[in-house]
């Protein structure tokens, strides 16, 4: 056996696949780090300061999880779904009631878009109350509030298309209000809706706005914020002494 | 490593040759002196462990949960028939509650806009380097922070229960113009309630940090406020009632 698995670890496939050996020396758990795509954000050390529990509370990798759970379960709810007005509510109703576990799936994308509301907001007071959006993280500070604007607007969107009553009158209220805004409320009204009220056109941009364009948004500028994270020393954690104090 | 005596000898040699001067003297922390051993961990697989757990946590949470309790789905959309109460995805019910209490483009439109454009601009702010990656920065910060929230906490449900019980904005409808009724008043109301803390932390002579401790708290839980108000504690016609004690068999909660 051990032998096969020597001669599996050391074939050309493999080591083709992985540059390292089984990490369980320094530099080997390097590589591991630098040399992976997944990893390749990770330090190949973190301090302890910036993994205590009670400085972060794991908010920012919980957001990033919850959007990994909504992308998977988004895709799969894909599979069962049709944005017309004439189809999209039976949809819903065949993957409740028919699709194997069609309930459970839409139950988690529901609930994980509000946890992920939650989580994002919670994120950004963690941050500013610890004072991480200081020099030099001003920018990624930035950054975040866009993000928190694009989950807002990833779960808005989402929010009609089950095309029941609670989503129609929900989006009527909503894109209403973006009319009361003198200047440009109009314009966006319209790009949103597609027509004077809530109809086929808002359901159309609403679905493409939702799977494709926000989403990708979300996924691009992510990258953009924890490689900013990264380039700015890590957790704000970092900076301070074992005094208290930092600098 | 076999000729390593060979280098040594020749290093011996030059070092006897080679002179030394002292150039400058610099107040500097040298890279390790002073400073305790390096508290890191390697990130595999500590912080790889760490986060595949949080992902299995979470996942089961959502399982769970979604095991327990359904999504909402009404009636197909009927746009002949309006729903009552009518309201928005809970996080934008403190705007919809914002719109009881004046002229849309004031709340809806001017108070949003102007959350976010500070919220954007604190780094820039408050731009000291001290006092980063610690809770609060300092005591006083923690102070300053909790009584800013008591007093959000007090005063803005105060303001939504006044304003929906005694609506001078009724009241003196046809006496005064509409744009004083509507945008005037209530955008004084509003930056008096939200603009006291921040006379009275500024009496203190507060750091940056702590100007916008106070501003960020009072719109933050005033955030809080509204949203709950709009979300758990408005009912049919949009008035207000107490969550468990909604008429016609109306619930909140099915708004999710």
């Amino acid at each position: 056996m051990s032998k096969l698995i020597e001669f599996v670890t050391n074939s050309r496939v493999w080591r083709s696949f992985f540059r390292h050996g089984w990490p369980d020396n320094p530099l080997d758990r390097s590589l591991v780090m630098t040399s992976n795509i997944f990893f390749h954000l990770h330090p190949v050390k973190a301090s302890r300061k910036s993994l205590r529990w009670s400085y972060s509370f794991g908010l920012g990798i919980i957001s990033a999880i919850v959007f990994g759970v909504l992308t998977i379960t988004g895709l799969l709810l894909m599979f069962y779904y049709a944005p017309t007005v004439e189809r999209a509510y039976g949809y819903i109703i065949t993957l409740q009631t028919l699709v194997p576990f069609g309930q459970l799936l839409r139950n988690m994308h529901r609930w994980g878009a509000h946890l992920m509301v939650l989580v994002v907001v919670l994120h950004m007071v963690r941050v500013f109350y610890t004072g991480a959006y200081k020099p030099p993280r001003e920018f990624n500070w930035v950054v975040g509030v866009v993000l928190l604007l694009l989950t807002l607007g990833a779960s808005f969107t989402g929010y009609l298309l089950p095309w029941d009553q609670l989503a129609y009158w929900a989006i009527t209220v909503g894109t209403s209000v973006a009319a009361y805004e003198p200047t440009m409320g109009s314009t966006v009204k319209a790009f949103l809706l597609g027509g004077p009220e809530v109809g086929q056109e808002a359901l159309t941009r609403f679905y493409a706005l939702h799977i494709m364009l926000i989403p990708m948004g979300i996924a691009l500028i992510t990258s953009l914020h924890i490689w900013r994270v990264r380039k700015d020393g890590g957790l704000a954690a970092n900076a301070v002494e074992e005094g208290g104090s930092n600098e | 490593m076999s000729n390593a005596g060979k280098p040594q000898s020749f290093t011996k040699e030059k070092s006897r040759t080679k002179t030394y001067s002292l150039v400058e003297l610099v107040k500097a922390p040298t890279t390790m002196a002073d400073k305790g051993p390096d508290d890191t961990v390697f990130s595999f697989p500590v912080v790889a462990l760490l986060e595949l757990l949080l992902t299995l946590g979470v996942i089961a949470f959502l399982v769970i949960m979604s095991l327990g309790i359904n999504a909402p789905l009404e009636e197909i959309a009927n746009p002949n028939t309006t729903t009552d109460p009518a309201k928005a995805p809970w996080y934008f019910m403190g705007l919809q509650e914002l719109l009881e209490h004046g002229h849309p483009t004031l709340m809806a439109v001017a108070m949003p806009t102007l959350m976010v454009l500070f919220v954007m601009a604190v780094p820039y702010i408050d731009n000291a380097r001290e006092g980063a990656g610690v809770w609060f920065t300092s005591k006083r910060g923690k102070k300053v922070a909790r009584n800013t929230a008591i007093y959000t906490i007090i005063v803005f449900p105060a303001y939504i229960f006044l304003d929906s019980t005694f609506p001078l904005r009724e009241i003196l409808r046809g006496q005064l113009p509409d744009f004083i009724l509507q945008t005037v008043i209530p955008g004084i109301l509003m930056a008096i309630i939200v603009l006291i803390p921040l006379v009275v932390v500024w009496r203190t002579k507060p750091t940056p940090r702590e100007l916008v401790l106070t501003l960020f708290t009072v719109l933050f839980v005033g955030a809080i406020v509204f949203t709950l108000a709009g979300f758990l504690f408005r009912g049919p016609g949009f008035k207000l009632y107490w969550p468990w004690d909604m008429p016609g068999g109306y619930s909140p909660w099915d708004n999710l």
